[in-house]
């Protein structure tokens, strides 16, 4: 379109281009981003992930997640090798579980399964720990993942033996 | 009372990049935007990598330093931006 001198030449938009009239939206008023807009909005998400890494490391001091609480198991002796005992520790909704291992010694873990929760099971013939809901294995004497979704190695119990009785003492995450 | 924006209030302004606040880039300058937008970018995906090694940190139930390294370096990345934007505030206002 060309200018025509000494008029208005919005008015002369407005007259020419009919669809202006009903498209009344001016460029100016579009969601135009200026560069310090984006650098802003760049410089705030950064911000929101510093803060959230550093949430992460107060909860981490707030909260070691290491449960200490002094609780009897079981008899020594009362588990045969390659058997498991499942109990509840540290609380009473937490499932846990000691293992007899097949050399004799003693291994516990929680039965949370660190993929998504489900409960872990010892399978002596196998010497593995299993989780059926995704497949998930577990070695039964570190409590490392060896197969499928796990990331993370097990919760371990700390033993310990007094008077011919096994008590767990301790969670670790 | 409020008055109805006429459709004429809406129309482009002939000039170029009137009323917009955009300033286009001079022509040597433009590689130079894109350069440190992509540094921008790959800035806030490594934030974005720390976190999530954080939050792996957090969830093994680590007690050392890590996560507070980690949440430092984010920082870094922060206090650059806040830098950058001061920067470019600062030379708008000169530029009026
Ligand atoms: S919940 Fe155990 S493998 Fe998914």
């Amino acid at each position: 379109m060309s200018r025509i001198p000494g008029r208005d030449y919005r008015q002369q938009l407005a007259e020419e281009e009919p669809w202006r009239q009903q498209f009344p939206y001016h460029w100016d008023a579009d969601e135009a981003v200026t560069r310090r807009e984006f650098v802003r909005f760049a410089v705030l998400t950064s911000g929101a992930l510093f803060v959230g890494t550093v949430v992460l490391g107060i909860l981490g001091k707030l909260d070691s997640r290491k449960r200490t609480k002094r609780q009897l198991i079981m008899k020594v002796g009362e588990l045969e090798p390659g058997h498991a005992k499942y109990f509840h520790y540290p609380n009473s909704g937490d499932q846990a579980m000691i293992l007899r291992l097949n050399d004799g010694s003693y291994a516990a873990y929680s039965q949370k399964c660190t993929h998504l929760s489900c409960a872990v099971y010892y399978q002596p013939k196998e010497n593995t720990l299993h989780c059926p809901c995704h497949e998930g294995y577990f070695d039964p004497v570190t409590g490392e993942p060896t197969a499928g979704p796990p990331q993370r190695r097990l919760p371990r119990i700390t033993v310990e033996e007094q008077g011919g009785n096994l008590y767990a003492t301790e969670m670790n995450p | 009372m409020r008055r109805e924006p006429r459709s004429v209030d809406y129309l482009p302004d002939p000039r170029p990049d009137v009323g917009t606040g955009r300033t286009p880039p001079a022509p040597g300058r433009q590689a130079i935007l894109l350069a440190s937008l992509s540094v921008g970018a790959l800035l806030l995906a490594m934030q974005l990598w720390l976190l999530t090694v954080a939050l792996e940190l957090y969830l093994n139930g680590n007690d050392d330093n890590g996560i507070w390294v980690l949440a430092g370096l984010s920082g870094l990345v922060v206090v650059g931006g806040g830098l950058v934007l001061r920067m470019l505030a600062r030379r708008a206002r000169l530029r009026w």
